[in-house]
């Protein structure tokens, strides 16, 4: 009898088990300018779920202060006060900061994270817009020179007059963090929407099935045009669409072109990459969309070490992607008739 | 028996935990645009039942948002948040990519209604 009840509780406990884990944990998180949502599918100990959460959410409002540009006590807030004398920064602002070197420098420049005082006097920082004169651009693009940082350990300089700006890559980096944090605490299935232009998948979904991600119609941003499915792999779009403003019927963007100071004008819409490092496709989608469509294919096709697949929205609407995303990719409902090039 | 009863019982939590895993990605028909403030819940609607276009009015201190409602969708038609971004978004009729005003913290996301997708990108 006494076996009989133990059986039918170790029933109910696998029953159990089965249904604890359909209810994901989640959080909204306002962090690093945007709106972040983080879905966790822990195990039967939801409660350890839960710390996780909240470790996670204490990291991207951590993260936020340290690699936050604008004023502040943060690390690159304290490197652009610096006046060109060294400043220390914690070990995650250094660890960040190579990274996004190691990308300005495989990209040529593409990448720039010393964009920082052409970012601020179009007035993106503050929402404040305006358009700066020729002068003032040609005087700006001299001050942007990824070359000039110098990280040593935990040591940074800058030139007096030039500034950092991480913010094209910081969510990316964040987003690898919180995954290799998910995974060490036993989360085999999340998902770390970062703000929509980064997303981190952790595994599959529970089930077994990847994540499905809908990628958006930069012309019409509140539709998407294709589906991606994700499996422990990252994803970072980079559009004109996200930010900008209007000025006497042109429209200006907050990617900028590292060579001029001004929106880049590449021919393209958006970049998406997909490759395991969040990191790599934040720095990527920008570097891509600044290229443009031949340069950032070329970049692909030479770059293979770095893993990625990309996806290209042209101006015109036309849809590229490269050969890697054979199986991952396929079109939304409502545009199944567009054409898409297969990149080789 | 008793090996009888063992392997029904074990057969019941089998059957069991696949029912849950069955039921995993069935979600709920009806779409409902939820609004939602710094993280908390403000207001729940459901878009089927919607027979004529209706506005609901976020407002906290200084900070309006106002939203239309019509069967199926949901958009913010007014704002005075300085980007207008939340604004200029449109329509949302599905649960991929939720409205966000950012110098609010406001939230319109669409929930329920039977979406494939899991996130959208962009």
């Amino acid at each position: 009898m006494k076996k009989r009840a133990f059986l039918l509780a170790l029933a109910l406990c696998l029953s159990a088990l089965a249904g604890c884990q359909r209810e994901p944990v989640e959080t909204t998180v306002f962090a690093m300018d945007t709106v972040m949502n983080l879905t966790l599918y822990g195990g039967w100990d939801r409660e350890k779920t839960k710390e996780t959460r909240d470790w996670m959410t204490q990291r991207l409002t951590d993260c936020d202060e340290l690699f936050s540009a604008a004023e502040g006590n943060g690390d690159i807030a304290r490197v652009n006060q610096g006046a060109g004398q060294p400043v220390e920064v914690k070990d995650p602002t250094a660890e960040l900061l190579s990274q996004a070197l190691e990308l300005c420098e495989v990209t040529g420049g593409a990448l720039d994270v010393t964009a920082c005082p052409a970012v601020t006097a179009w007035g993106f920082t503050r929402e404040e817009h305006q358009v700066p004169s020729p002068a003032e651009l040609e005087e700006l693009a001299r001050r942007i020179d990824y070359t000039a940082v110098e990280l040593e350990g935990n040591t940074v300089t800058l030139p007096e007059g030039m500034e950092l700006d991480l913010g094209g890559v910081a969510k990316g980096y964040v987003g690898d963090r919180l995954a290799d944090t998910a995974r060490a605490d036993g989360i085999s299935s999340a998902l770390l929407d970062l703000g929509q232009s980064t997303i981190v998948a952790v595994g599959t979904k529970p089930g077994g099935r990847p994540w499905r991600i809908g990628v958006v119609d930069p012309a019409r941003p509140g539709a998407y045009f294709a589906v991606v499915e994700l499996q422990d792999m990252a994803m970072g779009t980079s559009g004109g669409y996200q930010r900008y403003f209007e000025q006497d019927g042109v429209t200006y963007w907050h990617i900028l072109d590292p060579d001029t100071a001004a929106p880049a004008r590449s021919g393209l819409s958006s970049v998406t990459v997909v490759a395991p490092s969040a990191l790599t496709c934040d720095g990527l989608s920008t570097a891509l969309f600044v290229m443009g469509l031949e340069e950032g294919t070329q970049f692909w096709r030479d770059h293979p070490e770095l893993e990625f697949e990309a996806i290209f929205v042209t101006e015109s609407g036309e849809i590229f992607r490269t050969a890697g995303l054979e199986g991952r990719f396929s079109l939304a409902e409502g545009y199944q008739d567009r054409e898409v090039v297969v990149l080789e | 028996m008793k090996t009888r009863m063992i392997i029904f019982l074990l057969l019941a939590a089998v059957a069991a935990s696949a029912a849950w895993l069955l039921l995993w990605n069935h979600e709920a028909d009806s779409p409902v645009a939820r609004v939602s403030w710094d993280g908390a819940l403000l207001e729940e609607f459901d878009l089927n039942q919607v027979d004529e276009p209706y506005t609901y009015t976020f407002k906290h201190e200084s900070e309006t948002n106002t939203i239309t409602v019509e069967r199926g969708r949901v958009c913010i038609s007014e704002a005075n948040c300085p980007d207008q971004i939340c604004v200029h978004q449109g329509w949302i009729s599905d649960g991929t990519v939720p409205i966000v005003c950012l110098p609010h913290k406001l939230i319109v996301e669409i929930v329920g209604g039977g979406g494939v997708l899991d996130g959208g990108a962009g």
